[in-house]
């Protein structure tokens, strides 16, 4: 060591390796033999767990300890699901275990699911290109779980918060117990019968892992995949990933957070649709602003219809004026960095929007030149050209003596200039 | 249940259609003014959609209508 202050204190050691070893180590299973099981009077489990060549000192705390289904036996094989502990005080090192499963049951029920997964793999149910995209703006869910319990009650609470106004239809199902596979396939088949259903949650609320036998029968995971509208499973379970989870279109950790994926929030939507009626006035502000004093040339040569059809829509781009700003005069304060974005882009927008309608109306008023004799001579008028074709305008144009014809509205008529 | 033939997806869709046509498209007068009374129609629906309060759950029967679909109770929380 070149330099003594560089040395660390005992508790930068401690602290150092605490962190090292407790940052990112997820919850992992660990196989091994039960030894030196003690129970406190506090409630806590201390044991180790063994194998031919290590064993590590681990922890139950009493609230783990009490979801406990059977007791720990000395020199039984277990499966505990845990996670590594620094104890700085004396740095030494426990696994702090959550859950324990008998080596047997856990043996069994790998082997079954993981046939069942080989089995779904080869049918290509579990093919990522599978998956069908959530609709944006679902308005009638289907949910399957047990009206009995939480996850129905979290999927309203959170689909009322981000989307009121959507329709939930609820399948009940028993989602643990033998009889459970068959009643999520039945009520998935019976809440895709409902009309107007565009995407269905099928789940639970947490449990362990034995509950959730029921989300890796290969029936429910065929019923998932069969369904014609796209699936969100919500198995509420951190650890593990079930089968249904594999085979369903989106995978949700919770019933809150299936909703969650299921429905748009409620104010991006509306900061949206305020963008859009944004986008739109100034679209149409431009269109007649541009316009107007155009129309209101236009207006002078020309009668009937015509001119009260472009009043009409006048009166209609007022009026949607006026029923749009209170709108967005309310909404000011929200969506202030939206406004900016807006301006941006409304100031080319308009700019361009004006040219254009510059040419536009131009096309327009050419247009309406020539529709205007007919209009014109339908009440009435006549146009006099001279036998040259020429219209004759002026009483100079009337040479005395001269033939010219009268266009009239339905063909033309000779005609002489009497002496003046 | 009520039926709804255009949804808040299909009147957002088109009004950025509308925006998009009446900002980049040269188009007639009269084609501009109905674009835009239009996008005023649907704006009106999207907020009125957006304004609806009430969230309905229903419980879906082993039962069936009809017509061959199931029948649908409130499901009383």
């Amino acid at each position: 060591m070149s330099n003594a202050e560089e040395a660390w204190s005992v508790s930068k050691l401690a602290r150092t390796l605490k962190r090292r070893v407790e940052d990112d180590f997820p919850p992992t299973w660990v196989k091994g033999e039960l030894v030196g099981v003690k129970r406190y009077p506090s409630g806590h489990w201390y044991f180790s767990l063994r194998d031919e060549m290590a064993k590590v000192d681990c922890t139950m705390w009493k609230s783990a300890a009490a979801r406990l289904k059977l007791p720990l036996e000395e020199g039984a094989e277990v499966f505990v699901l845990g996670q590594p502990n620094i104890w700085e005080e004396r740095t030494s090192l426990r696994f702090n275990v959550v859950q324990v499963l008998s080596a047997s049951a856990m043996g069994q029920g790998a082997q079954a699911v993981e046939k069942i997964r080989q089995a779904l793999a080869a049918d290509g149910l579990l093919d990522p290109a599978r998956k069908r995209p959530l609709p944006p703006f679902p308005a009638r869910i289907g949910v399957v779980t047990s009206t009995a319990g939480a996850a129905v009650r979290d999927i309203i609470t959170v689909a009322s918060r981000r989307w009121p106004g959507i329709e939930l239809v609820v399948a009940n199902a028993a989602v643990q117990g033998t009889d459970a596979p068959a009643e999520i396939v039945a009520a998935l088949q019976l809440v895709t019968r409902v009309p107007g259903i565009d995407l269905v949650i099928v789940g639970r609320g947490g449990g362990g892992k034995d509950d959730l036998a029921a989300f890796n029968d290969d029936g429910v995971c065929r019923a998932i995949a069969a369904c014609p509208v796209p699936v969100i499973s919500a198995v509420g379970h951190e650890v593990d990933v079930t089968l249904a989870d594999l085979v369903a279109d989106v995978r949700a950790a919770t019933p809150s957070q299936a909703a969650e994926f299921a429905l748009p929030d409620r104010r991006d939507v509306e900061q949206r649709v305020h963008v859009l009626g944004s986008m739109l006035m100034g679209a149409a502000m431009s269109l007649v602003g541009s316009k107007q004093d155009r129309v209101a040339r236009t207006r002078e040569r020309l009668g009937g219809a015509l001119l009260e059809r472009l009043r009409r829509a006048e009166r209609r781009l007022l009026n949607a004026q006026g029923r749009i700003a209170p709108a967005l005069a309310r909404r000011v304060e929200r969506p202030r960095m939206q406004l900016a974005r807006l301006e941006t882009r409304l100031a080319p927008a308009m700019h361009r929007r004006i040219a254009r309608g510059r040419s536009t109306m131009e096309r327009l008023a050419a247009t309406l030149d020539a529709l205007s004799p007919l209009a014109v001579l339908g009440r009435g008028y006549a146009i006099p050209r001279a036998a040259d074709g020429n219209v004759l305008k002026t009483r100079a144009d009337f040479v005395p003596g001269a033939p010219f014809t009268l266009t009239v509205a339905d063909g033309t008529v000779p005609a002489r200039v009497e002496d003046r | 249940m009520s039926d709804t033939p255009a949804t808040l997806g299909d009147d957002l869709k088109r009004l950025e259609e509308i925006v998009r046509r009446l900002e980049d498209d040269e188009l007639a007068l009269e084609q501009a003014l109905a674009l835009f009374e239009e996008g005023v129609g649907r704006l009106k629906a999207a907020q009125e959609r957006l304004g609806q309060a009430e969230t309905r759950v229903m419980q879906v029967l082993n039962e069936f209508a009809a017509d061959g679909s199931p029948k649908v109770l409130p499901l009383d929380d």
